[in-house]
């Protein structure tokens, strides 16, 4: 009997807690990001809170409901967007941890009249209207191209390439193919392909330089090994590298000089851009002239790593 | 005891009681609390496909009409609810059988995940236009690879006569590893048709075929615990191993079947999740074994064993999720459904030790009681003082 009570008091006492917390919304957005643990979806959390804060104006609310999984679980996000078509959300935004496994989520709330916006990793063969993200030829020619400025137009490059058999990170390494033929004196060595952890990352660098000192180059399609300490064996300089991304683990690199230009990807407009747009089809009915809208790569060197990292400070939540 | 044609109800006899009042308070706390929502209309039209009523607005121009509902208690929500439920109580109910006997099965999670990858390898070969051969096919050898997980742990655990904590401890890692070498990592989807439209076909705009698999999981379990020979001799185990090997019950054999019925489990809801969310990965079912394992013990099942129930298992599933959507429907960040699971979860077996305390109190007076009966109604005098005239 006591144990009945418990339940009871217990759920009770936490629902309770619970209302004190519920407030009225005129227009809300769901965002189901892939994780919670990963600092570049906290970045476009605060981005979309942010755009909602100025969005809301005029008599206008529109309220961020955020429903991100705390490690990746794409069966947690296809139930998190089917919740949010049941409470009411006006739009959806989300970056898929698997394609094949949300599709039928996002066509099923689009089919409820909710708009599903995606950001980052695209479902595309759902009824989506938009996904807003990087490029990823593109990102690979960048770069290339950006290694090439560091090289000077000549030399030995190798490809770090992470998980053989993820699409995005073989169409970066077309990318990067594509554009080392313009310069006739850079040779691409090849891709070297690891587990996408930094460890496994990391070590791939160290075996593919024991076994070809002669590389001068690294094209970096993602950054993995930069999340570890001392990844990079060689001296400051010595070999060029162009890297995807820089997330605040990163940055350490371009201060000691071991890399030499990060991509960053827009990550605070993840949340931004697809707010927007949601708020646009929704409350002016206009979507945007581009199935595919594509996020720009901006590159982040020694000179601003400092005020780049700022950017950081306030969009990671503070402890 | 009610005296003959009085009506009486005992919550002794009938241990979820307590679990339903539970439910019950944490929906009407959701129904008052959760307050309403506005959702678009539909109707079904002439070729049966849903679609949005149109109702025309103050100028004449034909706008989406929309309903309130209360955001808890609307069937949408509910059926959601039990949806999501499914996938972890269909496990749970095999974990209370593992649990029964006094062990643990921590690799659920990966079985769920090994088995998803094999079905989804096997329905992905069918393809999307694969008829029911491939598609019978598919379903056996995901059940049949839980089934088969299961029995690995089983017969690991018995013959090594090691912790099955450790056993499973190992397979987790080890099913998981394989179902990541076999996909290299990555989603496989593209199933036949027939099987995803069968498994997410809806009823008035409700799934319901999580939830109707889930409740003849409940009852097959509960009908093996309740109804059958091997049901008390799971009990028997869990209650005293050395007195059923005395009393000869065939306590390996017991204990291998606890670990086939919990792959069995997570075979089925590994099935199920390939047919409702249409693509299998080695990620799957990630840490699913804590929730497995936390549905059982808010159910009632007992970690040192010879307690619980398949219906306390599937209501322990939905005090969990009810907390976890409740939450959501409140607008509570999300985090804070962790904590205030972690905290049901202490509070339910902390109350029910409690219980067991208290049982045993009752139980020890009450042969007192009865001893002092006995004495008195003997013919042997109670005191022996000796009494002067």
């Amino acid at each position: 009997m006591i144990r009945k009570f418990s339940l009871t008091v217990t759920s009770l006492l936490g629902l309770a807690a619970a209302t004190c917390f519920a407030a009225e919304k005129t227009y809300t957005f769901g965002v189901v990001a892939k994780s919670n643990n990963n600092p570049v979806f906290q970045a476009a959390k605060t981005g979309a809170e942010d755009q909602a804060k100025k969005l809301s104006q005029n008599g206008v609310t529109v309220k961020i409901d955020w429903r991100t999984p705390n490690e990746e679980d794409p069966q947690k996000q296809a139930d998190a967007i089917e919740q949010l078509v049941n409470a009411g959300a006006s739009g959806i935004s989300v970056s898929a941890s698997d394609a094949n496994k949300l599709t039928d989520a996002i066509n099923k709330a689009v089919e409820s009249g909710v708009p599903v916006a995606m950001f980052d990793s695209d479902a595309p063969k759902s009824k989506r209207f938009v996904i807003f993200g990087t490029d990823d030829i593109d990102a690979g020619h960048t770069v290339m191209e950006e290694l090439a400025k560091e090289m000077g137009g000549k030399g030995v490059v190798a490809i770090l390439a992470g998980n053989q058999n993820a699409p995005n990170l073989q169409k970066r390494v077309q990318g990067v193919r594509e554009e080392a033929k313009k310069y006739p004196d850079i040779k691409i060595l090849d891709a070297f392909y690891h587990k996408e952890t930094p460890q496994d990352a990391a070590a791939k660098v160290e075996q593919v330089m024991q076994a070809h000192p002669e590389i001068t180059g690294w094209a970096m399609v993602g950054g993995w090994p930069l999340f570890t300490d001392n990844a990079l064996k060689f001296p400051p300089g010595s070999v060029k590298v162009v890297a995807i991304d820089a997330l605040p683990a990163q940055l350490g690199y371009l201060r000691s000089g071991h890399v030499q230009v990060l991509l960053a990807q827009q990550v605070y407009e993840w949340g931004t851009e697809t707010i927007q747009m949601l708020y646009d089809l929704v409350a002016n009915g206009k979507k945007p002239e581009q199935e595919f809208v594509k996020g720009k790569l901006i590159p982040i060197t020694k000179d601003n790593v400092d005020e780049f990292a700022k950017n950081w400070e306030k969009w990671l939540p503070k402890r | 005891m009610a005296s003959p044609g009085k009506f009486s109800f005992s919550f002794s006899k009938f241990p979820e009681g307590g679990l339903i009042l539970a439910i019950i308070v944490l929906g009407l706390l959701l129904a008052i609390f959760g307050g309403t929502v506005q959702l678009p209309k539909f109707q079904k039209n002439a070729e049966g496909k849903q679609e949005r009523v149109m109702t025309k607005n103050a100028n004449g121009q034909e706008v989406p009409a929309f309903e309130t509902v209360n955001k808890f208690f609307n069937p949408k929500t509910l059926v959601q609810i039990a949806k999501d439920t499914s996938f972890f109580a269909i496990m749970a109910v095999g974990m209370t059988f593992v649990i029964i006997t006094g062990g643990i099965d921590l690799s659920v999670g990966a079985t769920y995940a090994l088995a998803s990858v094999c079905g989804a390898i096997m329905l992905n070969h069918a393809g999307s236009s694969g008829g029911i051969g491939g598609t019978l096919f598919g379903i056996l050898v995901t059940i049949a690879v839980g089934v088969l997980g299961g029995l690995l742990n089983g017969l690991m655990i018995v013959a090594f006569r090691v912790h099955p904590f450790i056993i499973t401890l190992g397979t987790m890692a080890i099913y998981r590893g394989i179902a990541f070498v076999q996909t290299n990592g990555q989603s496989i989807g593209e199933f036949p048709e027939m099987f995803r439209g069968f498994v997410r076909q809806e009823f008035n705009g409700l799934s319901l075929v999580p939830l109707v698999v889930m409740i003849i999981v409940m009852i097959v379990g509960g009908i093996l615990l309740a109804k059958m020979a091997i049901g008390r001799k799971v009990y028997a185990v869990g209650g005293n191993e050395t007195a059923s090997l005395y009393s000869g019950i065939r306590v390996g054999s017991v204990k291998i079947l606890v670990y086939v019925i919990s792959g069995l489990t997570a075979g089925i809801a590994a099935m199920l999740s390939l047919g409702y969310y249409g693509a299998g990965s080695s990620g799957d079912g990630q840490g699913y074994e804590l929730n497995v394992i936390a549905a059982a013990v808010v159910g009632g099942a007992s970690l040192v064993g010879g307690k619980g129930t398949a219906l306390g298992a599937l209501l322990g599933a939905i005090i969990l999720q009810m907390i976890s959507n409740g939450l959501v429907i409140l607008n509570i960040p999300q985090n804070y459904s962790q904590i205030v699971i972690g905290l049901v979860v202490i509070a339910a077996v902390l109350f029910d030790q409690f219980n067991a305390w208290l049982a045993n109190r009752r139980l020890l007076a009450k042969t007192g009681r009865i001893k002092k009966e006995v004495i008195a109604s003997s013919d042997i005098p109670v005191s022996t003082s000796p009494q002067t005239k």
